[in-house]
This record gives C-alpha cells, structure tokens and sequence, in this order.
C-alpha cells in the first residue's frame, strides 16, 4: 500500500540554516510525531523509535534511517526501513530548498509503502492518518524554524 | 419377524433426520481443537509481510530465549532434514521448490517463515513478535497475465512464472467460424478470487514420536489419504508410520485439503521438542491470508460462432489461471474444468488454449465448485451475452442449446460421458417456481419507470466422482488414475453393525445415509446401526483416495458401503444357514424380539445378530472348517469403472456422475446507491435419486449460499504491493443468514445409470447463483451499456462500471459480427 504526499511551505529562515536543520538527526527525529527516541549511529545513518497505531494495532516502530541524498544547500532526501506491529514500513522523505527572498522555500515529498497486517487490517484508514501524521510533521517543522 | 422398512418403503430416499444431529446441536461434537493432550505444545507461525522478499536474515535467538518457547523453526532448517513436496506439474514446475516455511524467499503476504512452539498459545504469540526477519523486498506479480510476461520470476528454479499449458482441440473449430451467421467476441472476463469460511479453521495436532519414530496426526484435514502422501516423501517416513485421524470437521469445502504444509512442520517441531504434541490452530486473518483460495480466472479474446437461429457451433478461447505463489494441488485445476467442457451445451466444436501461472498471493486449493465453476461461468457468460447481441430471450437461448434429455448418455466433444440430466425440465420447473412471465410483466413495468430489473437463468453442473487419470492430461508421469473408496461392516462381538468409511464429513450426513444404506440391505432400523465416520489410517477402511471431495460420497462412498454390507450379509447367510439347518435362499432378514436377527422361513427358527457374532468371535469351536474364512468384517473397496484418458487428445471419461442444478434470480440495481439486490430466487436440482431429501435440500442451500456470498459480498481483495485487503470479517463479509433471500427449492429426478443407487455426487452447486446472478445483472443492465465480465460485482463494482464507465462497457468488450447467412443467404 503506497501513500504519497507533498506539499510546499515557507520559512523565514536562509537555506543553509534550514539545510542544517534537516539533515541533523538530533534536530530532526524529535519532530517526528510520537517520537520515542533516536540513536545516531553516524553523519548519515541513525535509527528513529515512534510510537504508530490504528484504533486496537498499537506498537513501536523502529525505523533504519538514511540521509542519501545531501546537497547543501538545495535538496536532502532520507531513506527509512522498519517494522511495525507484524508489517514493514519503507519511506522515503525528500525536501528541496530553495531562496525565497530572505527566506527559503520547501517543496517535500513523501512516499510510504506499509506491507504486512496493519496494511491489511488497516489499509483504509492508512492514508488519512497518514496525511495526518505529515502535517503534524511539517507543522513541527515549521514551528522549530520560526 | 418384520423388515424394519420406513413405511413399507426403503431407507434410502425417507427424510431420516440426521443421526449426527443431536451430537453436534447439543455443543457434544468432537473437534480439533476440542483436543488436548499431555505435555502439549503450542505453535505459531512467523508470517511474510511482504508478497515477494528475499529473506536476508532469520534472528531466533530472542525467542528462543524466552521462557516456556520449546524451540524455534526456520525454512533453511527444515530445508537441510526435509525434501521439498511434490510438484505435480511437468517441465520446469518440477524445479519448483516447495517447503512449508519460506527457505530463501517469501513469495506472498502471510507466508510462513519461521515457526515457534511454546508452553501456551499466548506465549507462542509473545514469542513470536521476537523473531527477527530481515527482508529485501522483490517486485511483486499481482496479475497472472502479469507473471506470463515473466519480468520477475517467482520461482527461481523453474525460471518461468507459467506452471503449464495446454490445448483443448476438438472438432473443425474454423469451419464453424467460416460457417458462422453470427460472430461474438469477446474481449475479456474475469472470474474473481474467494474462498471458503469455515465455522472451524485449520487445526493440526502432530506428535513425531521418538518411542516409535511414528508421527501422529489429529487435525481437520478433508483429504487426509491425498496429505499423508505429500507428507511421506516430504519427511521421509514410511507411509505406514504416519497415522492421521479426523473427528468432527467444522466445514471445509475443499479448503482444509491443503493443509499438509502446516501438518509437517507440527511435526517437525514435535521432532525438535523432543516428541511433545504440538497444536496449531489457525487464527481467522491466518485463514483469509494463507490457507487457500480459489483459483482466479481470466478469459482473453473469446470467439463464439452461432448459426442463424442462435445455435452455439464453436467458441474459442485463451483462459489464463492464477495459482497463487505455490501450486500445491495444482495444476490439476487446468484440467478438471474440462470435466464440463461443454457445460450443459451441445457444441461440438471448441478450442481452449487454458495456461496457469503463479503470482505473488495465497496458493489456490480445490474450493466448493473447483476449477469447473469458473469454466461453467464462463459459459454461462458466454450464452447471456450472445443471447443479448443477438436478441434471443435468454430461457430460448437455453432451449436451443441445451443437451437434449433424449441425447443422454451424452458424450461430450472430449470424451466425457454425462450420465443423466434433463434441462429443459428443469428450466420449466425454475420457471414456474419463479413466476416467469409474471415477473417479465413486472420487469417491463418496472423498466418503464427507469428501474433496473434483471431475470438471469445459471444452468451448471456438479461433477462427481473424478477419475484421477485426468492427472497424466496434466503430466503423464502422474502415477494416478480411477477412483476407488473403501468401507467396512462387521458384526462385533456383541452383533452390533458397524460400519466404517474413509471419508471426513463436515455435515453432509454421511453417518446418516451410510446407515440408511446398510439399514435396507439387513432390513433393520437405521438407528440399529452404528456408523464411525472421520478418517483414521490405522483402521485400514481408506483407500489413496479417500477423503471428503469432489462431490463423491453418495456415489463411491456409499457404493462401498452398500458392497460391504452385502459382502456380511452374504457370510451372515452361510452362517445363518449352517445353524439354522436350511438353505440362504430360506432365509429372511428383519428384527425380532431378541433384535436384529436372520430366520428361517420354513421352520420359523432364527438366530439374532448377537448370536451369530458370538461363534465367529468368542465361541468358534462350534465353527465348521469350511466357514473359517467367515470373520462377519467385511471390507469391501468399489472402483469406479474408468480407463486412463488419452492423454495426447485429452480425451476419456473424467467424471462418473453429473448432477445438475438450474437457478434463476430476479435482481434490481438501485440507481442511487448501486445496491445490487435479490427480489426473487429459485433453485432446482437434479441429483439422481436422493438417498436423504433433507439433507440433500440442506446442501442446496448451502451451496446457493456460498455462491450468492461470492457473486456479491466475498472476494479476495491485494493492492499493488501484494497486501491483502480483506484479511478479516470487516473487509471480508461472508454471507449470513441475514442476507440470505428466501430461496424456492425445486427438484427433478433423473437417476444415474452410474452408480448403484441412481445417486449422484452433489453438494457443490456448480456455483450455480455465481453464474445467475451475473446473468440477471447483465439483463438489468445490458441497456445501459455494460456488460457484466466479472463474477464478483457489489454495489462499489456496479457503480464503477455504471456510473464512473471503468471497465465493463460494452461496446469496448463486446463485438458482433453479422455475416450474410444470418439473413438466410446461404454460404
């Protein structure tokens, strides 16, 4: 089951210090919604646990992530693989950046492909909770940016 | 002295209530699950949540570590004790690797890959969620015309995703064409894919045991004779050593068939837990996900030649079948649909050109109406459509068409002989059951209004009793052919009759009917008579081939009873003879005051049942030298009398029986919602003579369930990726009684010169309301342009179709071509 989105939005902070921000785990991973924890492993790898669930499918998932695409400072792109309550989860999360006056703007795109029981069990109810769960994240992001 | 007959009349065809009846209504019904054992174990499967993964890594040792987890198993370890199972396909399905926990990969959502055993079934559960499984997902195949183009390969060995090809050629097919008034075609058609619910699940119990290095099974499997063998070669145990035993089954419907994966890792687990039984018990979503489904279908580029009056002359098709990742007991379903090549038509001319491919979901299995309903649908199809491009009444269009009552025996274009049958008869009966043309009156006022009222006929067939040389068609290799079941009647010490059969009943009554069968040839009470249905191998009744199936029982099943009791009767009479001083021909049987008992007409003497038990068992040296071959256990196996098919021209008797069933359903679509629903519904059927009329109209109703649930509410539902989307009773809806209609049951008799009673095998349906009801919503919605090509349509389909034009619009799959000798010009 695959769930895309996008979306854009402006910040009034220089690309370069929204560049830092993004591609810094220890910044980023916090943002994620019911974020339980983070371990670095080095400058592009480190795991993220969150806390996912659908009504009675609840668990913890724990999320290998990769920071494969890094252009300072136009565009960073993340890679995930994890297991969540008898599923898969791989995503990938790309944001490109760009000046906008003194600011800069972001233009992200998400992809999510769930496999496994809460895909099957679930599967209607993913997708909005899935853009729910991104707007979170890009409300955080926003905010952390303000 | 009196034969204990029902009203004067045999046992076999009184409305006897079922003797299992008051065991199971009272919750005293012995199952599965109802078993527990010392020492028993628990086991749960590690399942893909991928459809195509290579597997990277297995990490038990979490679970392993747990308290109360016995042990873990993973693929590769069974891999390096085991061989993989039998592929019954030729060519490259032979290099298919078939094991019972995924190995290297996982080719569909649900697999198994690991297995753990613990001392509860909660903590098997907990150990479970420990199993590490490292995944690199593969690009699924989700489609079988899809896998043909073999872009990624399933199966590494074979190299291909198609499990086998074959031709179906019979007649002058392009003369018919060239002689055509009328050509249909038809672009394509879709059978879509479902299964069965049974109230019961899987469940296996297996205990490999060091003592006797014997394994023993108590499980539901239907075709436990079909298991032992795939378990055999599989294990690498002696036959002999695996014991299997049913009891109650909750239903199967030929789902639980292939359930001999899950029996050898029960025992492989038994093995490396020291001998201690291990039980497993299929959950419900483990049963939508991964226990089987029925094969999926789809009809490419179909040609129909008619003549002037609307007479089929040939069809020629391509229909490609969708196994599922492994094929297990496939490809037999690319050959058991030609056991109603023709349906209940009379062309002559055909050609099927039938492929099966494996793609990345559930492993199909034989499902209530196997392989056969998805050809007979196609016909059925095949038949409205033409009747509406031409404008034919579709209950003409039948008439025309039909194999006529005075055409039987009729052979079919391959070789199949269709023992019985009367279709017009039955047409006449659904027809009046129905109301027909007060319901076409109905119809025309109800269009006239712009509602959408359809009337649809399905005519189908149930074959019964399948000859397994079918299998060499599919591989001529197949060390299979015939049919044969075996039973046992015996006197026991006491006098009491008993009788054993092979086959594992899952409500279709056989204890009743065994015993209505042997209560005629002894003239005593049903009831006096003690049947032992389930399967055990160490009773030694089964033949390779026994089991609960195909739509058998009344024939072969009960053929072999009726063999029985006649081979103890006949012992009973020499018996009888030498004590009571008087020639067999001076003796009667009946029951007396001392109970069931044999007399002799000219003195008035008699010996009851007990007595003559009593000096063959307990009290033999009062038995003459000559009678030491009278042991009053009797076994007797009936063979069905078929020949091995020519395998080149596919061509030979595949079938013994053909009972035959007609529905028709009245249906409106309504035109906000889309809500497909029954107005009116009829089912006629003509089973031969039946043994047990409720039981018999039990069935029907039953079977007209299933179908009425697939044409409308139950299909197997995987997205892209290979998830599947209908894994529990919220995405999945089975049919209930709730939204049953009220079904007009008819019946017409035409017995089968086949079987010893007149009898024919039944139960299946044909999936007769699969086919109706897609022939009432084609009449309802021919108008609007669509075209109904799919088996499974809600209101979710008719609202694609109707209102969003997704598919299913007629002009883009339907197209006729009117030749000059439609007009009467001659060619």
């Amino acid at each position: 089951m695959a769930i895309k989105l996008s979306g854009e939005f402006e910040i009034n902070k220089t690309p370069d210090a929204v560049y830092e921000f993004l591609t810094d785990p220890n910044k980023f991973a916090p943002l994620l919604p019911e974020f339980q924890g983070v371990t670095v492993l080095d400058a592009t790898h480190f795991h993220v646990k969150v806390n996912v669930g659908i009504s009675h499918i609840k668990g913890t998932a724990d999320v290998k992530m990769e920071l494969t695409q890094a252009d300072r400072p136009t565009r960073a792109q993340y890679k995930g693989q994890g297991s969540v309550a008898g599923g898969n989860v791989s995503m990938i999360a790309g944001f490109d950046l760009s000046p906008n006056g003194e600011g800069t703007k972001v233009n992200w795109q998400g992809e999510a492909q769930i496999f496994g029981r809460l895909a099957s069990v679930a599967g209607g109810l993913l997708e909005p909770l899935g853009k729910k769960q991104v707007q979170k994240l890009i409300d955080a992001l926003q905010a952390a940016l303000t | 002295m009196a034969d204990e007959k029902q009203n004067g009349k045999r046992w076999v065809g009184a409305s006897l209530p079922r003797k299992e009846e008051s065991r199971l209504l009272r919750g005293l019904g012995k199952f599965a699950d109802d078993i527990k054992l010392r020492e028993m174990l628990y086991l749960r499967f590690v399942r893909s949540p991928y459809a195509h993964a290579r597997i990277v890594s297995v990490d038990t040792s979490a679970a392993e570590a747990l308290p109360g987890v016995a042990c873990v198993l993973t693929g590769a370890e069974i891999a390096a004790q085991t061989q993989p199972f039998i592929e019954i396909g030729p060519g490259p399905a032979q290099n298919i690797k078939d094991y019972p926990l995924a190995v290297t990969r996982a080719r569909y959502q649900g697999e198994p890959v690991a297995a753990v055993v613990a001392d509860s079934a909660a903590l098997a559960d907990d150990a479970a969620e420990l199993v590490q499984v490292e995944y690199e997902a593969l690009d699924p195949v989700m489609d079988a015309e899809d896998a043909l183009t073999d872009k990624s390969i399933l199966h590494e060995g074979a190299a291909t995703n198609q499990v086998w090809n074959g031709v179906w050629e019979f007649g002058d097919v392009e003369q018919a064409f060239r002689d055509a008034a009328y050509v249909v075609n038809i672009d394509r058609m879709h059978f879509h894919r479902f299964s069965s619910t049974p109230l019961e699940n899987n469940v296996v119990i297996g205990q490999w045991d060091p003592k006797d290095e014997h394994i023993y099974y108590q499980c539901n499997n239907s075709f436990p004779s079909f298991a032992v063998q795939f378990l055999s070669s599989h294990l690498g145990v002696p036959i002999d050593r695996i014991r299997v035993q049913t009891a109650d089954i909750g239903g199967s419907f030929g789902i639980k068939i292939t359930s001999y994966p899950q029996m050898a890792v029960c025992a492989l687990a038994s093995k490396k837990a020291g001998g201690r039984p291990v039980k497993w018990v299929e959950s419900r979503s483990e049963h939508m996900v991964s226990s089987a489904h029925g094969n999926e279908r789809t009809f490419r580029k179909t040609r129909v030649a008619l003549d002037r009056d609307g007479v089929i002359t040939a069809i020629d098709s391509h229909h490609i079948d969708d196994c599922g990742a492994y094929p297990r007991y496939e490809p037999l379903g690319c050959v058991i649909w030609s056991q109603v090549f023709p349906g209940v038509y009379r062309f002559k001319n055909a050609r099927i050109d039938f492929t099966q491919a494996v793609t990345n979901k559930c492993p199909v299995g034989p499902n209530r109406g196997y392989s056969r309903m998805q050809h007979l649908w196609f016909l059925e199809r095949v038949v409205d459509i033409c009747a509406h491009q031409i404008g034919i009444p579709a209950d003409e269009m039948r008439l025309k068409n039909y194999v006529r009552p005075e055409e039987f025996p009729y052979l079919t274009p391959n070789g199949c002989i269709y023992d019985s049958g009367n279709y017009p008869k039955m047409l006449e009966v659904g027809k009046k059951l129905i109301g027909w043309d007060d319901w076409k009156a109905k119809q025309a006022a109800a269009r006239a209004e712009g509602r959408l009222i359809g009337i649809g006929i399905g005519t189908t067939l149930d074959s019964g009793t399948n000859n397994f040389g079918q299998s060499q068609i599919v591989n001529p290799y197949a060390p299979f052919s015939g049919n044969s079941q075996g039973a046992n009647c015996k006197l026991d010490i006491y006098g009491e009759v008993v009788v054993a059969v092979g086959s594992c009943p899952q409500g279709q009554g056989h204890e009743t009917t065994a015993a209505q069968v042997v209560a005629d040839v002894l003239g005593i009470h049903p009831d006096k008579i003690t049947v032992r249905t389930g399967f055990d191998t160490e009773r030694n009744v089964h033949t390779g081939f026994s089991g609960t199936y195909a739509s058998q029982f009344a024939v072969s099943g009960l053929s072999a009873v009726h063999g029985a009791a006649q081979k103890l009767k006949a012992e009973m009479k020499r018996l009888a003879g030498h004590v009571l001083e008087t020639t067999e021909d001076d003796l009667e049987f009946g029951s007396g005051e001392q109970g069931p008992e044999v007399r002799a007409k000219s003195t008035g003497k008699s010996i009851n049942y007990w007595g003559l038990a009593n000096i063959v068992n307990v009290n033999s040296a009062v038995l003459p030298e000559e009678m030491y071959d009278v042991t009053l256990n009797c076994r007797y196996v009936w063979r069905a009398p078929f020949k091995v098919p020519d395998k080149e021209r596919k061509y030979g008797q595949l079938t013994l029986t053909y009972a035959s069933q007609l529905h028709i359903a009245v249906m409106e679509v309504d035109r906000e919602t889309f809500i497909p629903k029954i107005l009116d519904y009829v089912a006629v059927d003509d089973c031969g003579t039946v043994i047990n009329p409720p039981i018999v109209e039990g069935q029907v109703y039953g079977a007209t369930a299933h179908g009425i649930g697939a044409a409308l509410m139950e299909s197997c539902v995987y997205d892209e990726v290979g998830n599947m989307l209908t894994s529990t009773f919220s995405d999945y809806i089975p049919i209930t009684a709730v939204n049953m209609p009220k079904v007009k049951y008819g019946h017409v008799c035409t017995p089968s010169p086949h079987s010893y009673s007149g009898a024919k095998g039944m139960g299946e349906g044909g999936a007769a309301p699969i086919h109706t009801i897609s022939a009432a919503l084609q009449d309802a919605l021919y108008a609007s342009g669509v075209f109904i090509h799919d088996s499974f349509n809600n209101a979710d389909s008719i609202f694609r179709v109707l209102a969003k034009k997704e598919g299913g619009q007629l002009a883009e799959l339907v197209k006729l071509e009117k030749r000059a000798q439609a007009n009467g010009a001659t060619k």
